[in-house]
């Protein structure tokens, strides 16, 4: 029976002593979809990653991965994924050859086929004139586009990335975009990532869904999920943090709904939008506030992530409770 | 593609990095076994209550003079008078430092035997050496004026060659010491730190069975005693110590010392895998090793230790493997059953060992 999704969380939760980490996500994955998995920090999100790799194991719920139960036969299920954790793991003190060698045979890569493998991730991670080189003098970017192409080096048919972008540069960040989308496109591998940039997911992801407090608030394409927050247009004015308030209260006063964030206060536009922001800039010029930016543009998806989670930040506390209580736990 | 093949490729994982290192790692590996030897090579410490057996074949007041001279001071306790039959028996098996022997002659006058035969164990050269002054001291104060006693000469008997001295007694300590220290400074400090930075978990999520990464770092844990081990005796070899039971004793040591390797590479995982950094886990395994090596005789006698100790000599799996290796390089024999049981004790504390590891890797395996 072929299976018509790559992974497919059923009804998963996950304790931690008193603390729920993830609390009942369902969530099918199609094979060959692009799929990015947001939320803000400690909300659940590494807590599912683990589970689908099956380093920690579900309080309840099941994990699906191309058709084998994660529970009966883990290392089958793991054959079929390719990982890339938010550490950049590639062996400083080994070079990119011996780093991808060691992997292959972990993968369990027949020896006949290794070194074509080793061919093949060190032309997708364009570090062919790097083999011989020890991956320690390697930059952030070459380290993980080697880590990236380590994890498909036994050609799976899913591959997880955690954060696999946090910290490049842009060209680096642009560079594993386009492996990323490569291997989708010409392998048919299913891509399962989480990541903080919100416009890596736009632009990238085929579906998102949002995780917070353990559950998923959120699922669809870039679109469905901007025209589901109701908004048509988004009014953002920068301003120094000092007159901030008295942004917002000009907000009000030309009938703006105003959300501060940082420096900024934005408002959806709604109807009328050109109108108002005509009123909204005569109103701040009579105030002689100091504005740097005023623009109107389209909602993205951090307008999205910031309507539905809120705009407190986390911090860690999440993730710290979580780890307490795994301690604790021993 | 079973568990032993994961653990091999992880194994090769290790030792690709060990050869990266290898001037780092022989340097290290050279530092402390020489920095002991030039340290302890030279130092000699002077024990107290050795114990002797005397053999009394004569029965005059010269005689009984003698046996009271030679407690004098608290260096020597006799510990029995005996046939030197049994005498020997005792020294053999390390029971007595020295065997004194006074011929039936001894207290007849002049012209008769004046001679004393001591017979020292030099495996222990620090207590043989408080033997044979106590009984020159003895011997010295007869043939004095005021004593009507005929000179006495004492005739030194060493029951390994004579050649052994303290640095070729302390060598055998040394291999022991460095083969437990090796594991618990090296493989330990990697299996925290590719837990640290996520390498263990891309190992684990990875189709391998997940015991294949304690198996390998046991088997390098192991590498890296064995090599310190083997760095020490060849330094031990060029200052001067030598290998009594000859190419056999080296194969024997050669065996001891992989055990040794395996108990303390296994025991080096346990701690690491519970250890939450590097820094608990170095304090854990200094004070874990350091008094093991010490209470096995590594230094000093472990028979001359306080009896309050003796105990903790007893379950110290370092004592066996200490003992066996002065048996090898010292006495130049090693008697079957004497390696035999030191075999099994070594690998009963190495399967515990494992034991313990297996268990907590089980455990914090699933936290990561």
């Amino acid at each position: 029976m072929a299976e018509e999704y790559a992974i497919n969380i059923d009804n998963v939760v996950k304790k931690f002593g008193d603390f729920t980490a993830v609390n009942g996500v369902s969530l099918k994955i199609k094979k060959g979809e692009i799929f990015g998995l947001l939320g803000p920090n400690g909300a659940g999100k590494s807590t599912t990653i683990s589970m689908l790799l099956g380093l920690l194991t579900p309080t309840s719920g099941r994990i699906i991965i191309n058709g084998t139960d994660m529970k009966n036969d883990p290392a089958e299920a793991r054959t079929h994924i390719g990982v890339v954790t938010q550490e950049t793991v590639v062996e400083p003190e080994l070079t990119a050859e011996q780093n991808l060698m060691i992997f292959g045979r972990l993968y369990h890569i027949p020896k006949s086929e290794m070194e074509k493998s080793i061919e093949f991730a060190l032309e997708l991670s364009d570090l062919v004139q790097f083999r011989k080189v020890y991956a320690g003098t390697f930059s952030g970017g070459m380290k993980r586009r080697l880590e990236v192409s380590k994890s498909l080096m036994h050609t799976p048919d899913i591959i997880l990335l955690d954060e696999p972008t946090t910290g490049l540069d842009v060209q680096n960040r642009t560079q594993i975009w386009n492996l990323l989308r490569e291997i989708n496109k010409k392998q048919g591998v299913t891509v399962l990532m989480t990541t903080q940039y919100l416009e890596e997911a736009d632009q990238l992801c085929d579906r998102i869904g949002i995780i917070d407090h353990g559950k998923l608030i959120a699922l669809g394409t870039p679109d469905e999920l901007r025209k589901s927050i109701g908004l048509s247009s988004v009014i953002e004015v920068t301003a120094d943090k000092e007159e901030l308030q008295k942004v917002a209260s000009i907000f009000k006063k030309v009938g703006l709904e105003p959300t501060v964030l940082n420096n900024r206060v934005t408002a959806p536009g709604g109807n009328n939008a050109t109108k108002k922001i005509e009123t909204l800039l005569s109103s701040l010029s009579t105030a002689k506030i100091n504005v740097r930016n005023v623009s109107m543009h389209e909602p993205t998806i951090d307008d999205v992530f910031l309507k539905l989670t809120g705009s407190e930040a986390r911090d860690t506390s999440g993730d710290y409770k979580g780890r307490a209580m795994v301690s604790r736990g021993r | 593609m079973g568990i032993l093949e994961d653990s091999y490729t992880l194994f090769v994982r290790e030792m690709l990095i060990f050869k990266k290192n290898i001037a780092m790692n022989a340097v290290r590996s050279t530092i402390f076994p020489l920095l002991f030897v030039l340290l302890l090579g030279s130092f000699g410490s002077a024990p107290k209550n050795v114990p002797i057996a005397i053999v009394n074949y004569a029965s005059g007041p010269a005689a009984l003079r003698f046996i009271n001279s030679i407690q004098s001071g608290n260096g020597i306790t006799v510990l029995t008078e005996t046939t030197q039959q049994q005498a020997m028996a005792l020294l053999s098996e390390g029971s007595v430092a020295g065997v004194v022997v006074i011929p039936s002659g001894f207290s007849s006058g002049y012209g008769s035997d004046s001679h004393v035969y001591v017979y020292l164990d030099n495996s222990q050269p620090q207590s043989a050496a408080v033997v044979a002054a106590q009984a020159n001291l003895a011997a010295a104060q007869f043939g004095g004026s005021a004593v009507q006693d005929p000179p006495v000469s004492v005739i030194t008997n060493y029951a390994y060659g004579a050649s052994s001295n303290y640095l070729s007694f302390v060598i055998g300590g040394i291999i022991v010491m460095v083969a437990s220290f090796g594991a618990v400074f090296s493989a330990g400090f990697t299996m925290i730190s590719d837990r640290q930075l996520g390498n263990l978990k891309a190992f684990l999520t990875t189709p391998i069975n997940n015991f294949s990464v304690l198996i390998s770092k046991i088997a390098y844990g192991t590498f890296q005693s064995v090599f310190s081990a083997y760095v020490g005796l060849f330094i031990g070899l060029l200052y001067g110590a030598t290998i009594a039971a000859g190419f056999v004793g080296l194969l024997e040591l050669i065996w001891i010392i992989l055990l040794v390797g395996l108990g303390f590479g296994s025991l080096a995982i346990a701690l690491a895998t519970r250890a939450r950094d590097q820094q608990t886990y170095a304090l854990i395994g200094q004070t874990l090793v350091l008094p093991l090596s010490f209470l096995g005789g590594a230094f000093v006698p472990a028979n001359l230790l306080p009896n309050f100790l003796l105990p903790v000599v007893a379950v110290d799996p370092l004592t066996y493997a200490v003992n066996a290796v002065r048996d090898i390089m010292i006495k130049g024999f090693l008697p079957i059953t004497t390696l035999i049981s030191t075999s099994i004790i070594l690998l009963v504390f190495a399967m515990i060992m494992a034991g313990i590891a297996y268990l907590s890797f089980r455990d914090t395996s699933k936290q990561i």
